[in-house]
Parts: structure tokens; C-alpha cells; sequence
């Protein structure tokens, strides 16, 4: 209780100082946790923090209507600092006001050399629960042909609403290459090649940047187990590249650089 | 893109896979040339795209030919320190690297796509290459019905 009252009275401080105009937050809808957008100082008592906040936030910083706002703060758990971070490294993030919180425990305002130092002291280790792992080494025990049947089935439920790009802060491009269509490279019908085109195409662009937040399956109105595909993309790049998204604001990208001495034992 | 009419039923016989590759201007071209002007015998089983670099060949080039109806797909670039506009196959190789193993996961297998490098010099080499890739694809056979790429018609 003190640390949500120390959150909303930093806030209120960051407003009326004038340090940020927004402040973006969670705020209670019942038993649901919904983002909360608030610029005046005597509102920040709505701001709510526990572990129902699940939605990454770091999504808004790029949307356009959400700048002309700016500056903004954000309250930002670990899964959303690891976004700060790679924002930060593809210099989408100059700058930014921190809320740092977590679910016991409430780190103050930081900025993003604050964030980078807190998230290698007590973050290191983050990483996506047990039962995805169970779940991909089931999925990868699989004969090809099983696996394709899998993912046929799992990409049929797809609707094509792009709610996993909305709800990714790494997929902050202004057009997307499914809105691209001299020539239309990605079918947009939701039909089987286009899906998975789509879903493949999708979590290929966030090679090396995912950050494994989970926003983009939770996001998802049918189910389709997106962090499959991003864990298989983020264990082998860690395996071969000895890289994990999300701790260093000044990192290269991991698709476009290159060492000398890259394996291809794969290669002829 | 006339890449729609339904793929015909396969008579086990007669049975010939339908490669892509997607090669280098540049060395693997160049290597195919060479394999051509010394009348070394390859199978006619592969469908060859020239690209400036293997730094070009974004990943949805490979999803497009599976798309179409594609066995296996071949890429094929500079030797690493050969390349062209100097890193362009440094960059295509890290892609590649994490392409596959999603490919993969997502049921294209890596018995279906191929990766090499052909320098301009290796013409023999190409010519192997395709022989041996071309026999390993007529041996695990169509990729219908599983290919989860392929484009259908509409139900």
C-alpha cells in the first residue's frame, strides 16, 4: 500500500514539476487492469499497480498521438524497462521518465542509465515460465509433418486483426510490410498462406529485439500461441549469439551486425 | 504471379521435385554459368533467381517460393570475405541462421531448404551441389499436402 502511494505521489510530483505532462500508468476496471493515461496531478490517485498489470506499456511511447502529449512518464515493471532498453538501442528513445516498479517493490524515478543499471542488478535473470519451455520442447519432439499440422490448425483461428503487432512496442513501424502491397508480399486474407506468412514475417522482424514480454499472445483473441515462435527465435539467438534483447541501451542489433566467426555449420 | 493452379497429384514415377534457388549475381551465378559453359550435367530441377547479393534475399523470398509450391529452396551466395559490397552474405548468414530454426519449428523443415556458398570459380561444385541437393529432395518426395506455406484455393 505505501508503494502505490509513494508511485502516485512521485506522479504528481513529475506533473506539477512540470518533468513529464503524461503519465502513463494502470488503473483498476473491475478485476481487469487497463492502461491510464493522466496529466493532471490531483488524478494520479486512479494509478494501480500489482501483478494483473500485464500490458506492456512501452507500446504508447511510439504512437504518434500519445508524443504530441509528451513528455511522458511511465510506470514501468521489468518487462517494460526491457522495452525501454531495446527502444533505447534503435534510438526510438532519446530519453525517458521512469516509474520503476515491480510487485514488491517500488524503485523510484529513473532514468534510462537508472533503468539499464536496475534491470542488471535485480533482473538479470528474467525469463518466460517453465510451462513454455515444456510446451516448445513437446512441440519440437514433433515429426515435421505434426508440427506443420499444429501450426496449420493454430493459424487457422487467426483473424488477421493485428492486435499482436498493436500490442508489441517493437513493431513501431509507420507501415508495416503486411500494408505493403507493390506487390502484396504478405496476403492479407485471412486464408492459410497469408497467415502463415503473417505470423512467421512477424516474428521474424522481432529477431533479437523481443524481449519476451508475452503482450502480443495476451493480446491475441484466439489463442494462437505467438510465444512459441518468439522463444525458439530467442533461444537459439542467445544459443548462437550469445545475445538476450532487453539490457543494454547502447546494444547493436542483433540481425544486422555480424562477426567474422559466425557458425554456419548449416551451410555447404 | 500464375502461381494458383492446384499442384497435380504426383505419379510416383515420374516424380520431379521443384527447386528454387536463390543465388548471388555475383559468385553463385557466375559458379552456374561456369557449370553451363562447361557442360557439366546437372538435373533441370532447379529454378534459379538471381539476386544482386545474398544480403537481398529477405526472408519472405523463401516463404514466397513455398508459397508457390516450391519441394526445397537453395540459397546461394559468396564465400564469407568474397562478398561483392563486402558484408552483404556476413549479414544474409545471421538471418539465415535464425530463419531456418523458425522455419523449422513452424513444419519447413531443414530437409527443404539448403544454404551454400558457390564462389564463381566452383562450377563443378554447383553442379555437385545441385545433383545432391535434387536427389535428397526426389528421396523424402513432394512436400504436399504438408507444406503449411502453400497457397490454396479457396473453400
Amino acid at each position: 500500500m505505501e508503494m502505490i502511494a509513494t508511485l502516485r505521489a512521485d506522479a504528481a510530483k513529475l506533473l506539477s514539476e512540470g518533468r513529464a505532462k503524461l503519465v502513463i500508468g494502470y488503473q483498476a476496471r473491475g478485476m481487469h487492469r487497463a492502461p491510464l493515461f493522466v496529466s493532471d496531478p490531483a488524478k494520479v490517485d486512479r494509478l494501480v499497480y500489482d501483478e494483473a498489470c500485464k500490458q506492456n506499456l512501452a507500446v504508447y511511447l511510439r504512437k504518434p498521438e500519445v508524443r504530441v502529449k509528451g513528455p511522458a512518464a511511465i510506470v514501468a515493471p521489468p518487462a517494460v524497462m526491457r522495452s525501454l532498453m531495446v527502444l533505447a538501442s534503435e534510438t526510438q528513445l532519446a530519453e525517458a521518465t521512469v516509474l520503476a516498479v515491480d510487485t514488491n517493490a517500488y524503485h523510484g524515478v529513473l532514468d534510462l542509465a537508472g533503468v539499464a543499471a536496475l534491470l542488471k542488478e535485480k533482473y538479470a535473470d528474467l525469463a518466460p515460465p517453465k510451462e513454455l519451455f515444456d510446451e516448445l520442447a513437446k512441440l519440437n519432439a514433433m515429426s515435421p509433418e505434426e508440427r506443420a499440422r499444429f501450426w496449420t490448425g493454430q493459424f487457422a483461428k487467426c483473424t488477421r486483426c493485428y492486435a499482436c503487432r498493436a500490442a508489441c512496442p517493437g513493431c513501431y513501424c509507420l507501415r508495416c510490410i503486411v500494408e505493403k502491397n507493390v506487390p502484396q508480399w504478405v496476403s492479407t486474407a485471412a486464408a492459410q498462406h497469408g497467415n502463415y506468412e503473417w505470423h512467421v514475417i512477424r516474428a521474424f522482424h522481432q529477431a533479437g529485439r523481443c524481449t519476451l514480454c508475452g503482450a502480443c499472445e495476451a493480446a491475441c483473441p484466439q489463442g494462437i500461441p505467438l510465444m512459441l515462435l518468439n522463444l525458439t527465435i530467442s533461444e537459439e539467438i542467445a544459443k548462437r549469439f550469445g545475445e538476450k534483447a532487453g539490457y543494454d541501451p547502447a546494444a547493436k542489433p542483433v540481425v544486422g551486425s555480424w562477426k567474422p566467426g559466425d557458425d554456419e555449420e548449416f551451410i555447404r | 504471379m500464375a502461381h494458383t493452379e492446384p499442384q497435380t497429384a504426383q505419379a510416383a514415377a515420374g516424380y520431379q521435385p521443384r527447386i528454387v534457388a536463390f543465388v548471388c549475381n555475383w559468385c553463385t551465378y557466375a559458379g552456374a554459368d561456369l557449370a553451363g559453359t562447361s557442360r557439366m550435367l546437372y538435373p533441370p530441377n532447379v529454378r534459379i533467381v538471381k539476386l544482386p547479393c545474398t544480403g537481398r534475399i529477405d526472408p519472405l523470398f523463401i516463404l514466397k517460393a513455398f508459397e508457390g509450391g516450391a519441394d526445397a529452396v537453395l540459397v546461394s551466395g559468396c564465400h564469407p570475405g568474397d562478398c561483392h559490397y563486402t558484408s552483404g552474405n556476413y549479414h544474409a548468414r545471421r538471418r539465415w541462421a535464425i530463419f531456418r530454426r523458425l522455419l523449422d519449428l513452424t513444419g519447413i523443415d531443414e530437409r527443404r531448404l539448403f544454404f551454400s556458398w558457390v564462389s564463381a570459380a566452383e562450377g563443378a561444385k554447383f553442379a555437385d551441389l545441385i545433383r545432391s541437393v535434387t536427389a535428397k529432395v526426389a528421396a523424402i518426395g513432394s512436400f504436399e499436402p504438408a507444406n503449411p506455406a502453400r497457397r490454396r484455393p479457396w473453400k
